[in-house]
Protein backbone atom coordinates (compact mmCIF):
# COMPACT_ATOMS: atom_id res chain seq x y z
CA UNK A 1 0.00 0.00 0.00
CA UNK A 2 2.57 2.24 1.30
CA UNK A 3 4.28 1.70 -2.42
CA UNK A 4 1.33 2.34 -4.41
CA UNK A 5 0.53 5.94 -2.78
CA UNK A 6 4.44 6.61 -3.36
CA UNK A 7 3.71 5.56 -6.99
CA UNK A 8 0.92 8.15 -7.03
CA UNK A 9 2.85 11.03 -5.03
CA UNK A 10 5.54 10.42 -7.69
CA UNK A 11 3.74 10.78 -10.32
CA UNK A 12 1.87 13.75 -9.28
CA UNK A 13 5.02 15.75 -7.91
CA UNK A 14 7.07 15.50 -11.12
CA UNK A 15 3.87 16.77 -13.30
CA UNK A 16 4.28 19.89 -11.31
CA UNK A 17 7.81 20.69 -12.40
CA UNK A 18 7.27 20.21 -16.11
CA UNK A 19 4.03 21.73 -17.20
CA UNK A 20 5.29 23.93 -19.10
CA UNK A 21 7.81 21.88 -21.02
CA UNK A 22 6.39 18.69 -21.82
CA UNK A 23 2.38 18.58 -22.93
CA UNK A 24 2.39 14.45 -21.57
CA UNK A 25 2.52 15.85 -17.95
CA UNK A 26 -0.93 17.58 -18.11
CA UNK A 27 -2.24 14.70 -20.46
CA UNK A 28 -1.22 12.45 -17.61
CA UNK A 29 -2.50 14.53 -14.82
CA UNK A 30 -5.44 14.69 -16.62
CA UNK A 31 -5.45 11.04 -16.30
CA UNK A 32 -4.88 10.76 -12.90
CA UNK A 33 -7.84 13.00 -12.26
CA UNK A 34 -10.11 11.28 -13.88
CA UNK A 35 -8.74 8.05 -11.72
CA UNK A 36 -9.50 10.01 -8.86
CA UNK A 37 -12.73 11.23 -9.80
CA UNK A 38 -14.04 7.93 -11.04
CA UNK A 39 -12.64 6.27 -7.58
CA UNK A 40 -15.00 8.72 -5.65
CA UNK A 41 -18.00 8.18 -7.14
CA UNK A 42 -17.71 3.97 -5.80
CA UNK A 43 -17.46 5.41 -2.29
CA UNK A 44 -20.87 7.59 -2.30
CA UNK A 45 -20.04 7.66 1.75
CA UNK A 46 -17.69 10.62 1.27
CA UNK A 47 -19.62 13.52 0.37
CA UNK A 48 -17.54 16.51 0.41
CA UNK A 49 -15.34 16.10 -2.06
CA UNK A 50 -11.32 16.15 -0.83
CA UNK A 51 -9.11 18.47 -2.28
CA UNK A 52 -7.99 17.50 -5.73
CA UNK A 53 -4.90 15.11 -5.02
CA UNK A 54 -3.93 16.22 -8.95
CA UNK A 55 -3.40 19.70 -7.36
CA UNK A 56 -1.43 19.13 -4.48
CA UNK A 57 2.42 19.16 -5.32
CA UNK A 58 3.32 17.95 -1.84
CA UNK A 59 0.88 15.01 -2.64
CA UNK A 60 2.39 12.78 0.35
CA UNK A 61 -0.98 12.48 2.12
CA UNK A 62 -3.48 12.09 -0.26
CA UNK A 63 -7.44 11.58 1.25
CA UNK A 64 -6.43 8.10 3.14
CA UNK A 65 -10.21 6.24 1.76
CA UNK A 66 -9.23 6.10 -1.57
CA UNK A 67 -8.04 3.08 -3.51
CA UNK A 68 -6.10 3.03 -6.24
CA UNK A 69 -3.89 0.08 -6.66
CA UNK A 70 -0.50 0.44 -8.60
CA UNK A 71 -1.82 -1.34 -11.40
CA UNK A 72 -5.07 0.52 -11.53
CA UNK A 73 -3.12 3.60 -12.20
CA UNK A 74 -1.08 2.43 -14.54
CA UNK A 75 -3.99 1.26 -17.07
CA UNK A 76 -5.37 4.77 -16.08
CA UNK A 77 -2.36 6.26 -17.00
CA UNK A 78 -1.76 4.58 -20.36
CA UNK A 79 -4.57 2.00 -20.90
CA UNK A 80 -7.62 4.33 -23.23
CA UNK A 81 -6.22 6.99 -24.84
CA UNK A 82 -8.09 9.07 -27.00
CA UNK A 83 -7.29 9.52 -30.61
CA UNK A 84 -6.11 13.31 -29.54
CA UNK A 85 -4.20 11.81 -27.17
CA UNK A 86 -2.73 9.39 -29.03
CA UNK A 87 -2.16 12.08 -31.58
CA UNK A 88 -0.13 14.02 -29.35
CA UNK A 89 1.91 11.38 -28.26
CA UNK A 90 2.77 10.06 -32.27
CA UNK A 91 3.44 13.85 -32.87
CA UNK A 92 6.08 13.91 -30.38
CA UNK A 93 7.45 10.65 -31.34
CA UNK A 94 7.61 11.68 -35.05
CA UNK A 95 8.99 15.17 -34.40
CA UNK A 96 11.84 14.09 -32.44
CA UNK A 97 12.57 10.96 -34.67
CA UNK A 98 12.73 13.78 -37.45
CA UNK A 99 15.18 15.37 -35.36
CA UNK A 100 17.47 12.76 -36.17
CA UNK A 101 16.94 12.26 -39.40
CA UNK A 102 15.14 15.15 -42.36
CA UNK A 103 12.85 13.96 -44.88
CA UNK A 104 13.85 13.76 -48.39
CA UNK A 105 13.31 17.21 -50.06
CA UNK A 106 11.38 15.40 -53.01
CA UNK A 107 7.40 16.87 -53.16
CA UNK A 108 6.63 14.26 -55.80
CA UNK A 109 8.17 11.57 -53.87
CA UNK A 110 6.57 12.36 -50.52
CA UNK A 111 3.61 13.25 -52.58
CA UNK A 112 3.60 9.59 -54.12
CA UNK A 113 4.27 7.74 -50.86
CA UNK A 114 1.36 9.83 -49.07
CA UNK A 115 -1.14 8.56 -51.63
CA UNK A 116 -0.04 4.59 -51.62
CA UNK A 117 -0.08 4.54 -47.75
CA UNK A 118 -3.83 6.74 -47.78
CA UNK A 119 -5.08 4.41 -49.85
CA UNK A 120 -3.73 1.24 -47.98
CA UNK A 121 -4.63 2.68 -44.36
CA UNK A 122 -8.56 3.02 -45.90
CA UNK A 123 -8.69 -0.41 -45.71
CA UNK A 124 -7.69 -0.55 -42.10
CA UNK A 125 -10.54 -0.60 -39.36
CA UNK A 126 -9.74 2.77 -37.70
CA UNK A 127 -11.48 6.18 -39.17
CA UNK A 128 -9.85 8.03 -36.89
CA UNK A 129 -6.36 8.34 -37.46
CA UNK A 130 -5.38 11.15 -39.96
CA UNK A 131 -2.52 9.10 -41.50
CA UNK A 132 0.82 11.10 -42.75
CA UNK A 133 3.72 9.40 -44.61
CA UNK A 134 7.13 10.24 -45.07
CA UNK A 135 10.69 9.48 -46.62
CA UNK A 136 13.58 10.03 -44.63
CA UNK A 137 17.11 10.97 -46.15
CA UNK A 138 19.17 8.22 -44.76
CA UNK A 139 21.09 5.25 -45.52
CA UNK A 140 19.64 3.26 -42.88
CA UNK A 141 17.14 0.47 -44.35
CA UNK A 142 13.97 0.53 -41.99
CA UNK A 143 10.17 1.54 -41.58
CA UNK A 144 8.79 3.02 -38.37
CA UNK A 145 5.38 3.72 -37.64
CA UNK A 146 4.52 6.36 -34.55
CA UNK A 147 1.28 6.35 -32.67
CA UNK A 148 -1.55 8.45 -34.79
CA UNK A 149 -0.53 7.57 -37.85
CA UNK A 150 2.96 9.66 -38.43
CA UNK A 151 4.56 6.42 -40.95
CA UNK A 152 7.81 6.81 -42.32
CA UNK A 153 10.18 4.71 -44.59
CA UNK A 154 13.52 5.60 -45.01
CA UNK A 155 15.36 6.16 -48.35
CA UNK A 156 17.95 3.33 -47.77
CA UNK A 157 14.54 0.67 -47.76
CA UNK A 158 12.86 2.82 -50.46
CA UNK A 159 15.68 2.57 -53.06
CA UNK A 160 15.38 -1.21 -52.99
CA UNK A 161 11.37 -1.61 -53.98
CA UNK A 162 10.73 -2.56 -57.41
CA UNK A 163 7.15 -1.75 -57.61
CA UNK A 164 4.31 0.24 -56.10
CA UNK A 165 3.01 -3.38 -54.44
CA UNK A 166 6.27 -3.90 -52.29
CA UNK A 167 5.69 0.17 -51.25
CA UNK A 168 2.55 -0.90 -50.26
CA UNK A 169 3.12 -4.06 -48.06
CA UNK A 170 6.00 -2.03 -46.28
CA UNK A 171 3.61 0.67 -45.55
CA UNK A 172 1.12 -1.37 -44.80
CA UNK A 173 3.24 -3.23 -41.84
CA UNK A 174 3.71 -0.05 -40.11
CA UNK A 175 -0.05 1.01 -40.61
CA UNK A 176 -1.10 -2.30 -38.75
CA UNK A 177 1.24 -1.12 -36.20
CA UNK A 178 -0.55 2.38 -35.54
CA UNK A 179 -4.32 -0.01 -36.06
CA UNK A 180 -2.97 -2.37 -33.40
CA UNK A 181 -1.30 0.32 -31.07
CA UNK A 182 1.37 -1.54 -30.63
CA UNK A 183 3.90 1.24 -29.66
CA UNK A 184 0.59 2.46 -27.00
CA UNK A 185 1.18 -0.93 -25.68
CA UNK A 186 4.79 -0.84 -24.56
CA UNK A 187 4.59 2.87 -23.56
CA UNK A 188 1.94 1.77 -21.34
CA UNK A 189 3.92 -1.09 -19.79
CA UNK A 190 7.46 0.55 -19.49
CA UNK A 191 6.03 3.42 -17.94
CA UNK A 192 4.22 1.59 -15.10
CA UNK A 193 7.35 -0.37 -14.67
CA UNK A 194 10.06 2.45 -14.69
CA UNK A 195 7.42 4.31 -11.65
CA UNK A 196 7.15 1.31 -10.05
CA UNK A 197 10.95 0.94 -10.37
CA UNK A 198 11.39 4.20 -9.23
CA UNK A 199 9.32 4.63 -6.13
CA UNK A 200 10.15 1.05 -4.87
CA UNK A 201 13.93 2.95 -5.30
CA UNK A 202 13.00 6.04 -3.56
CA UNK A 203 15.76 7.64 -5.85
CA UNK A 204 13.58 10.08 -7.66
CA UNK A 205 15.52 14.02 -6.83
CA UNK A 206 14.69 15.07 -10.13
CA UNK A 207 11.22 15.21 -11.43
CA UNK A 208 12.15 16.13 -15.12
CA UNK A 209 14.12 12.57 -14.80
CA UNK A 210 10.24 10.93 -14.20
CA UNK A 211 8.67 12.05 -16.79
CA UNK A 212 11.62 10.74 -18.99
CA UNK A 213 11.46 7.97 -17.47
CA UNK A 214 7.55 7.96 -18.24
CA UNK A 215 8.00 8.55 -22.28
CA UNK A 216 12.05 7.61 -22.86
CA UNK A 217 14.34 10.10 -24.42
CA UNK A 218 14.16 11.70 -27.94
CA UNK A 219 12.60 8.78 -30.40
CA UNK A 220 14.33 5.84 -28.74
CA UNK A 221 11.07 4.33 -28.72
CA UNK A 222 11.60 3.59 -32.19
CA UNK A 223 15.13 1.98 -30.73
CA UNK A 224 13.73 -0.01 -28.16
CA UNK A 225 11.53 -1.95 -30.75
CA UNK A 226 8.61 -4.02 -30.06
CA UNK A 227 7.88 -7.71 -29.04
CA UNK A 228 8.24 -9.96 -31.88
CA UNK A 229 4.71 -11.41 -32.01
CA UNK A 230 3.44 -7.56 -32.26
CA UNK A 231 5.97 -8.14 -35.58
CA UNK A 232 4.89 -11.02 -37.18
CA UNK A 233 1.01 -9.88 -36.15
CA UNK A 234 1.98 -6.99 -38.54
CA UNK A 235 3.13 -8.54 -41.47
CA UNK A 236 -0.20 -10.85 -41.09
CA UNK A 237 -2.15 -7.59 -40.91
CA UNK A 238 -0.10 -5.86 -43.39
CA UNK A 239 -0.30 -8.21 -46.50
CA UNK A 240 -3.80 -8.48 -45.89
CA UNK A 241 -4.28 -4.77 -46.03
CA UNK A 242 -2.35 -4.62 -49.38
CA UNK A 243 -4.30 -7.44 -50.66
CA UNK A 244 -7.58 -5.50 -49.70
CA UNK A 245 -6.00 -2.57 -51.66
CA UNK A 246 -6.26 -4.11 -54.91
CA UNK A 247 -2.17 -4.76 -54.24
CA UNK A 248 -0.52 -8.18 -54.93
CA UNK A 249 -0.24 -9.64 -51.50
CA UNK A 250 3.31 -10.83 -51.68
CA UNK A 251 4.67 -7.03 -51.48
CA UNK A 252 5.81 -7.34 -48.18
CA UNK A 253 7.43 -11.02 -48.84
CA UNK A 254 9.59 -9.72 -51.52
CA UNK A 255 10.84 -7.04 -49.56
CA UNK A 256 11.69 -9.57 -46.74
CA UNK A 257 13.30 -11.87 -48.87
CA UNK A 258 15.65 -9.08 -50.50
CA UNK A 259 16.40 -8.33 -46.97
CA UNK A 260 16.96 -11.79 -45.80
CA UNK A 261 19.81 -11.62 -48.53
CA UNK A 262 21.74 -8.52 -47.36
CA UNK A 263 24.95 -9.31 -46.12
CA UNK A 264 25.33 -9.25 -42.40
CA UNK A 265 27.02 -6.44 -40.26
CA UNK A 266 25.95 -4.06 -42.79
CA UNK A 267 25.42 -0.80 -40.35
CA UNK A 268 22.33 -0.02 -42.59
CA UNK A 269 20.02 -3.12 -41.21
CA UNK A 270 21.97 -2.98 -37.70
CA UNK A 271 18.60 -1.04 -36.43
CA UNK A 272 16.68 -3.27 -37.86
CA UNK A 273 17.70 -6.46 -36.83
CA UNK A 274 18.27 -5.01 -33.28
CA UNK A 275 13.99 -4.19 -33.55
CA UNK A 276 12.82 -7.03 -35.51
CA UNK A 277 12.78 -11.13 -36.05
CA UNK A 278 15.19 -11.96 -39.09
CA UNK A 279 13.56 -11.45 -42.09
CA UNK A 280 14.01 -15.89 -42.48
CA UNK A 281 11.63 -15.87 -39.68
CA UNK A 282 9.16 -13.59 -40.58
CA UNK A 283 8.46 -15.09 -43.77
CA UNK A 284 8.12 -18.64 -42.00
CA UNK A 285 5.87 -16.92 -39.22
CA UNK A 286 4.06 -15.75 -42.42
CA UNK A 287 3.93 -18.66 -44.15
CA UNK A 288 2.51 -20.98 -41.13
CA UNK A 289 -0.03 -18.33 -40.96
CA UNK A 290 -1.02 -18.15 -45.46
CA UNK A 291 -0.47 -21.82 -46.44
CA UNK A 292 -3.03 -21.79 -49.39
CA UNK A 293 -5.42 -18.69 -48.33
CA UNK A 294 -3.99 -16.06 -50.71
CA UNK A 295 -3.75 -18.42 -53.60
CA UNK A 296 -7.25 -17.08 -55.03
CA UNK A 297 -5.80 -13.15 -54.58
CA UNK A 298 -4.51 -11.88 -57.80
CA UNK A 299 -3.27 -7.81 -56.87
CA UNK A 300 -1.30 -5.53 -59.17
CA UNK A 301 2.31 -4.77 -58.56
CA UNK A 302 2.65 -1.65 -60.56
CA UNK A 303 6.49 -1.61 -61.14
CA UNK A 304 5.82 1.01 -63.80
CA UNK A 305 4.38 3.50 -61.16
CA UNK A 306 6.74 3.06 -58.29
CA UNK A 307 8.39 6.57 -57.92
CA UNK A 308 12.03 6.76 -58.63
CA UNK A 309 14.36 9.27 -56.39
CA UNK A 310 16.44 11.20 -58.60
CA UNK B 1 11.15 -13.98 -69.74
CA UNK B 2 7.87 -15.22 -71.01
CA UNK B 3 8.75 -19.42 -70.61
CA UNK B 4 7.38 -19.72 -67.42
CA UNK B 5 4.18 -18.25 -67.80
CA UNK B 6 1.28 -20.89 -67.30
CA UNK B 7 -1.28 -20.83 -69.77
CA UNK B 8 -3.98 -22.33 -68.00
CA UNK B 9 -5.73 -19.63 -65.83
CA UNK B 10 -2.60 -17.54 -65.31
CA UNK B 11 -4.65 -14.42 -65.82
CA UNK B 12 -2.43 -11.53 -67.57
CA UNK B 13 -1.82 -9.34 -65.00
CA UNK B 14 0.35 -11.94 -63.06
CA UNK B 15 3.98 -10.62 -62.96
CA UNK B 16 6.25 -13.25 -64.30
CA UNK B 17 9.39 -12.65 -63.70
CA UNK B 18 12.54 -14.94 -64.53
CA UNK B 19 15.59 -14.47 -62.68
CA UNK B 20 18.64 -13.76 -64.56
CA UNK B 21 21.07 -15.99 -62.93
CA UNK B 22 19.60 -18.81 -60.27
CA UNK B 23 19.79 -17.72 -57.02
CA UNK B 24 20.20 -19.77 -53.97
CA UNK B 25 17.91 -20.30 -51.27
CA UNK B 26 16.81 -22.69 -48.21
CA UNK B 27 13.95 -24.26 -47.52
CA UNK B 28 11.93 -22.86 -44.32
CA UNK B 29 9.52 -25.78 -44.04
CA UNK B 30 8.51 -29.09 -44.77
CA UNK B 31 6.42 -28.31 -48.45
CA UNK B 32 6.22 -29.76 -51.53
CA UNK B 33 6.88 -29.17 -55.22
CA UNK B 34 4.35 -28.79 -57.43
CA UNK B 35 4.24 -29.03 -61.44
CA UNK B 36 2.55 -25.96 -61.84
CA UNK B 37 2.45 -22.67 -59.68
CA UNK B 38 -0.71 -23.80 -58.16
CA UNK B 39 -1.68 -26.04 -55.23
CA UNK B 40 -4.37 -27.92 -57.32
CA UNK B 41 -1.59 -29.53 -59.51
CA UNK B 42 0.16 -32.53 -59.56
CA UNK B 43 2.90 -32.87 -56.93
CA UNK B 44 6.42 -33.21 -58.13
CA UNK B 45 8.48 -33.67 -55.40
CA UNK B 46 8.86 -33.00 -51.45
CA UNK B 47 11.11 -30.89 -49.82
CA UNK B 48 12.25 -31.22 -46.26
CA UNK B 49 12.91 -28.10 -44.17
CA UNK B 50 16.80 -26.84 -44.29
CA UNK B 51 16.99 -28.00 -48.15
CA UNK B 52 19.40 -25.82 -49.93
CA UNK B 53 17.48 -25.04 -53.53
CA UNK B 54 18.09 -23.00 -56.43
CA UNK B 55 15.74 -20.34 -57.22
CA UNK B 56 14.66 -19.93 -60.78
CA UNK B 57 11.40 -17.89 -61.71
CA UNK B 58 8.82 -16.30 -59.62
CA UNK B 59 5.36 -16.25 -60.01
CA UNK B 60 2.97 -13.87 -58.01
CA UNK B 61 3.19 -16.45 -54.37
CA UNK B 62 5.37 -18.94 -56.15
CA UNK B 63 8.90 -19.69 -56.85
CA UNK B 64 10.43 -22.45 -59.64
CA UNK B 65 13.06 -23.89 -57.31
CA UNK B 66 15.38 -27.20 -58.23
CA UNK B 67 15.80 -29.26 -55.40
CA UNK B 68 18.34 -31.92 -56.14
CA UNK B 69 17.03 -33.72 -58.93
CA UNK B 70 13.35 -31.77 -59.01
CA UNK B 71 12.23 -28.87 -59.99
CA UNK B 72 8.87 -27.35 -59.25
CA UNK B 73 7.10 -24.70 -58.09
CA UNK B 74 6.75 -23.68 -53.89
CA UNK B 75 5.08 -21.54 -52.26
CA UNK B 76 6.74 -18.10 -51.79
CA UNK B 77 6.55 -18.31 -48.19
CA UNK B 78 7.89 -21.26 -47.98
CA UNK B 79 11.79 -20.36 -49.05
CA UNK B 80 14.42 -17.71 -47.70
CA UNK B 81 16.86 -16.10 -50.51
CA UNK B 82 20.28 -16.30 -49.71
CA UNK B 83 22.05 -19.59 -48.92
CA UNK B 84 23.67 -20.60 -45.31
CA UNK B 85 20.66 -22.75 -44.27
CA UNK B 86 18.65 -21.95 -41.24
CA UNK B 87 21.05 -21.19 -39.20
CA UNK B 88 19.60 -20.09 -35.40
CA UNK B 89 16.44 -19.90 -36.65
CA UNK B 90 14.04 -18.72 -34.35
CA UNK B 91 17.03 -17.75 -31.61
CA UNK B 92 16.63 -14.46 -30.19
CA UNK B 93 19.45 -13.13 -30.97
CA UNK B 94 18.68 -11.89 -34.31
CA UNK B 95 22.02 -10.33 -34.79
CA UNK B 96 23.90 -13.38 -34.54
CA UNK B 97 21.15 -14.92 -36.48
CA UNK B 98 21.61 -12.75 -38.86
CA UNK B 99 25.62 -13.12 -39.19
CA UNK B 100 25.32 -16.85 -39.31
CA UNK B 101 22.86 -16.66 -42.41
CA UNK B 102 24.40 -14.35 -44.53
CA UNK B 103 24.91 -15.61 -47.79
CA UNK B 104 28.95 -14.66 -47.95
CA UNK B 105 28.67 -14.54 -51.83
CA UNK B 106 26.37 -11.39 -51.38
CA UNK B 107 28.50 -9.42 -48.96
CA UNK B 108 28.97 -6.25 -50.98
CA UNK B 109 31.31 -3.01 -50.18
CA UNK B 110 28.77 -0.04 -48.06
CA UNK B 111 31.41 1.78 -46.97
CA UNK B 112 30.60 5.74 -46.77
CA UNK B 113 27.02 3.89 -45.79
CA UNK B 114 25.64 4.63 -42.43
CA UNK B 115 22.82 3.36 -40.64
CA UNK B 116 20.29 4.66 -37.53
CA UNK B 117 21.88 3.94 -34.30
CA UNK B 118 20.44 3.82 -31.08
CA UNK B 119 22.29 7.40 -29.83
CA UNK B 120 20.94 9.28 -33.04
CA UNK B 121 17.54 8.28 -31.63
CA UNK B 122 17.95 8.77 -28.28
CA UNK B 123 19.77 12.62 -28.65
CA UNK B 124 17.14 13.43 -30.91
CA UNK B 125 15.70 16.78 -30.34
CA UNK B 126 11.48 18.37 -31.37
CA UNK B 127 12.03 19.32 -35.04
CA UNK B 128 8.54 21.15 -35.76
CA UNK B 129 9.62 22.37 -39.12
CA UNK B 130 10.39 18.91 -40.56
CA UNK B 131 7.00 18.01 -39.17
CA UNK B 132 4.91 20.58 -40.56
CA UNK B 133 6.51 19.66 -43.96
CA UNK B 134 5.41 16.07 -43.28
CA UNK B 135 1.90 17.58 -42.69
CA UNK B 136 1.84 19.89 -45.92
CA UNK B 137 2.42 16.03 -48.03
CA UNK B 138 -0.72 14.69 -46.40
CA UNK B 139 -3.43 13.13 -49.36
CA UNK B 140 -6.80 13.09 -48.78
CA UNK B 141 -9.23 9.74 -48.79
CA UNK B 142 -10.54 11.33 -52.09
CA UNK B 143 -7.24 11.91 -53.35
CA UNK B 144 -6.09 8.71 -52.48
CA UNK B 145 -9.42 6.66 -54.00
CA UNK B 146 -8.70 8.79 -57.06
CA UNK B 147 -5.05 8.09 -57.10
CA UNK B 148 -5.95 4.41 -57.03
CA UNK B 149 -8.40 4.74 -59.64
CA UNK B 150 -6.01 5.60 -61.98
CA UNK B 151 -4.17 2.91 -61.93
CA UNK B 152 -7.46 -0.07 -61.76
CA UNK B 153 -6.99 -0.56 -58.26
CA UNK B 154 -10.08 -1.85 -56.80
CA UNK B 155 -11.13 -3.14 -53.06
CA UNK B 156 -10.67 -7.24 -53.13
CA UNK B 157 -12.49 -8.96 -50.36
CA UNK B 158 -9.49 -11.00 -48.39
CA UNK B 159 -10.52 -12.41 -44.80
CA UNK B 160 -8.19 -11.54 -42.33
CA UNK B 161 -5.46 -14.41 -41.30
CA UNK B 162 -5.38 -16.20 -38.05
CA UNK B 163 -1.96 -16.24 -35.64
CA UNK B 164 -0.90 -19.65 -36.23
CA UNK B 165 -1.43 -22.29 -33.72
CA UNK B 166 2.34 -22.01 -31.86
CA UNK B 167 1.85 -18.34 -31.52
CA UNK B 168 -1.82 -18.28 -30.00
CA UNK B 169 -1.35 -18.62 -26.08
CA UNK B 170 2.39 -16.86 -26.47
CA UNK B 171 1.54 -13.23 -27.59
CA UNK B 172 1.10 -10.84 -25.20
CA UNK B 173 -0.45 -8.32 -27.66
CA UNK B 174 -3.25 -10.21 -28.87
CA UNK B 175 -4.16 -10.83 -24.63
CA UNK B 176 -3.95 -7.18 -24.08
Amino acid sequence: MKIKWMVLAVVLVSFSGVASGLDFGKLLEERVKQELNKDRKTQPEQTSPAPDAAQNTAAPSPPAKQKIDARQLGFALFGDYSPEEETRIGRQIAGDLLGAVPLVRDDKLQRYVNLVGNWVALQSSRKDVTWRFGVLDTDDINAFAAPGGYIFVTRGLYQRLNNEAELAGVLAHEIAHVTLKHHLKVLKQSSLIGALGQAAGNKVKDSDQVVQNLIGNGAEIMARGLDKNAEFEADRVGIVLAARAGYDPWGLPEVLQDLAGLPAKDSRTSLLYKTHPHPADRLAELGEAVGGRLDAVHGKDLPGRLYRIR
Amino acid sequence: MKRFLIPAGALALCAVAASALAAPGTVLRNDKLYSQPNASSSVAASVPKGASVDILAKQGGWLRVTSGKSTGWIRLLSVRAGAGGLGGAGLGDVVGAATTRSDPSRVVAVAGLRGLNDEDLKQARFNGEELARMNAWQATPAQARSFAAQSGLTTANVAALPAPQSNRTSSPWETN
